[in-house]
């Protein structure tokens, strides 16, 4: 049983400017467009929940060594090519699919294969494998791409309202039942009944809990997860559903300002606190301005607040553990 | 990191049954309120572990929530005799400096409030592992920043304490009053609350430890069965309920205050009406929309406007939908008549 000894998010393959450093996105925009290459081992293993209960997983990985849940994630911008190799290091068949820009078809076992194509428009998408609808999907083999528009290093889209630091949040559900079946070549024979709950592969952890505070386990510490910033520091947060339920992101201390939703511009930018998140692959862009918390009195400037979901059977594990689910901490430093 | 703030987990108990001694994620406190300066407005509230409802098939409830009053320790501003759901609504104006004093802890548990799209600071947001569960009283101080439809609800093991009832509308009038969404918004002659949430009777049965002391209780699949508007049974007693259930006059403009209470995906329709939704989430839209229908997800809020043209009777129907399939569980029924 090989154990995962943490995801190695920002340490994928050979292209070290995929992501940057803080675990935020970084990006340096080009005047022309370029390569960007990657490579992506398919592993499998176990990731320890919140309760203790090792679950089975396969990932888009960073070696043929570890286990990468989700892959590590893209960035690049319009009218890039990108080079993606994938090393199927397992003994069935998958596949690498970016709706509307890649398709790899069959990666036989023990196969690997490179794609190559154009990044599309701006915005941000699920990369993931389509094969074995929606179960591999689901037991881990999916992540995110962010496009940038050519030239730009600071909107989503041409003309967007402007950002200063992005992130991308992979949200899934997970039901183990699920999982296992996936393990053992079958498909899942049970309703979908998700138990666990992750946002880039990791639960919340809460005070006093074993692994509070560690930023390979716990999203609230997570670098690539958790928003930090000082007023001002406005951040673009790309989130997608890998997973099967649609459910509701709320954020505290500030409304976000919510530019797109299935990779569609809004057609006018509402304030929002609470905003619907499309499931099967659905992802929301918004941006959340680290504006002085309005309603504070006496006026504040620091603090630490929550982003969690509101449809609250994602905030608990294995069935109790109430907040070890899909949150993260906000911390206006 | 949380320096400004106490945050010990208190092994307070330990779960019955042999289960194993996990310690209960709870950080019990009831410091004072930093900067407390004189209010323009004060709620008094309590929290309760027993109250109930009765269903229009004739079945018993139980239900937490929250009550006006408070200041003894334990909650017992009612004298343990349970009360309302939803909890007593919060009404205050823009700009106002509002105190809202919780008195939870001893026989009752701890909890906390939270006032959901209000963005005070981290002690007075009410989020128990950020800041605290209040066991005594604490005073939330915030200021009403920005008119529009809110609500509070507890933020204590929030999954089973706002399933269990512990939330009420908090609404922001602008400086005009009521009778005007916000400065500069439209004006509205009669008006509707309509918080929509599914009930999972199995999880009321649950004890204040479930979910924050370990092991499996259920709390990842809710299985609604009963479907409210604003705490009304939406099989039935909604369509009349004089609290739900809106009359009104030709020519006369209904503000619907819509709030997604429960934790699933909702589909509200408006029976035929068309609403021109003005403002969600206590913010003005930049241009308002007109809908038939309004597909929301938890804790969403829709402020809409509707202008009937002749009189009639117009059923309103909210669907809450599975997570997953988002197929139909259930339906609740309110009317719109216009005379
Ligand atoms: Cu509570
Ligand atoms: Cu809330």
């Amino acid at each position: 049983m090989k154990r995962r000894t943490f995801l190695q998010f920002g340490a994928v393959g050979a292209a070290g400017t995929l992501t940057g450093v803080g675990g935020l996105l970084s990006w340096t925009p080009r005047a022309r467009a370029a390569t960007v290459s990657a490579v992506y081992y398919i592993t499998d293993g176990y990731v320890a929940q919140p309760d203790g209960l090792n679950v089975y997983f396969k990932g888009y990985s960073g070696s043929s060594s570890s286990l990468a849940v989700p892959g590590a994630p893209l960035i690049a911008q319009e009218g890039d090519t990108l080079q993606i190799t994938i090393v199927n290091t397992l003994n069935s068949d998958h596949s690498f699919v970016i709706d509307g820009m890649v398709d790899s078809s069959v990666i036989g076992a023990g196969q690997v294969q490179t794609v190559s194509f154009v990044a599309g428009s701006p915005g941000s998408y699920l990369f993931y494998d389509a094969l074995n609808a929606p179960y591999n999907r689901l037991a881990g083999l999916h992540g995110g791409i962010a496009v940038m528009p050519a030239g730009s290093s600071n909107e989503l889209y041409p003309g967007s309202p402007t950002f200063v630091q992005q992130s991308i949040w992979v949200m899934t559900e997970i039901d183990p039942a699920w999982n296992d079946r996936v393990r053992r070549g079958l498909t899942p024979d049970t309703t979908f009944t998700p138990r666990y709950f992750t946002i880039n592969g990791r639960s919340m952890r809460v005070p006093g809990s074993a692994d509070y505070g560690n930023p390979d386990i716990d999203s609230g510490y997570h670098p690539g997860t958790r928003l930090s910033g000082s007023i001002g520091d406005r951040t673009l947060v790309r989130i997608l559903n890998a997973g099967m339920a649609t459910h509701s992101v709320h954020f505290h201390a500030n409304h976000v300002e919510w530019l797109a939703r299935n990779g569609e511009i809004r057609p006018d930018i509402w304030k929002k606190d609470s905003l619907m998140l499309p499931n099967n692959r659905g992802s929301l862009d918004v941006i959340y301005p680290f504006e002085p918390p309005p309603d504070a009195h006496p006026a504040v400037t620091t603090g630490h607040y929550p982003m969690h979901l509101h449809d609250e059977m994602t905030q608990t594990a294995g069935g109790g553990l109430y907040q070890f689910g899909i949150a993260t901490t906000i911390a206006f430093e | 990191m949380f320096s400004a703030l106490k945050l010990k987990p208190i092994q307070m108990m330990h779960t019955g049954g042999g289960g194993g001694g996990n310690a209960c994620y709870t950080y019990p406190d009831a410091p004072a309120t930093p900067g407390l300066t004189t209010a323009d407005v004060v709620f008094d509230r309590s929290a309760h572990m027993n109250g109930s409802i009765t269903m229009d098939d004739g079945r018993t409830v139980r239900m937490w929530g929250f009550n006006t009053g408070g200041g003894g320790m334990g909650g017992g501003g009612m004298g343990g005799g349970g009360g309302p759901f939803p909890s007593p609504a919060m009404r205050v104006t823009e700009g106002q400096i509002v105190h809202t004093r919780l008195t939870a802890g001893m026989m009752n548990g701890t909890h906390t409030i939270h006032h959901h799209g209000i963005e005070p600071s981290t002690e007075n947001d009410g989020v128990g592992h950020y800041s605290f569960d209040v066991n005594g009283t604490y005073t939330y101080q915030w200021k009403a920043s920005h008119a529009g439809t809110y609500f509070y609800h507890c933020h204590t093991n929030t999954v089973l304490h706002a399933e269990m009832g512990m939330y009420g509308a908090l609404i922001i009038d602008p400086p005009e009053g009521p009778g005007t969404l916000y400065s500069g918004g439209p004006t509205y002659d009669v008006e509707a609350v309509w918080a929509c949430d599914e009930i999972d009777s199995s999880w009321h049965a649950l004890s204040w430890t479930a979910g924050t002391c370990g092991g499996d209780v259920g709390l990842n699949d809710l299985n609604p069965d009963y479907f409210v508007i604003t705490g009304v049974d939406g099989a039935q007693s909604a369509l009349t309920d004089p609290g739900v259930a809106v009359t009104m006059n030709t020519g006369q403009r209904l503000l619907v205050r819509y709030i997604c209470a429960g934790y699933l995906p909702q589909r509200i329709d408006f029976g035929g009406l068309t609403a021109t939704v003005h403002m969600s989430d206590g913010r003005p839209l930049p241009n308002p929309i007109q809908v038939q229908s309004l597909e929301a997800s938890s804790a969403e809020r829709y402020d809409c406007i509707f202008q009937p043209g002749s009189p009639g009777i117009y059923e309103v129907t909210v669907e809450y939908l599975d997570w997953v399939s988002g197929e139909t569980l259930g339906t609740a029924r309110t009317r719109i008549t216009v005379q």
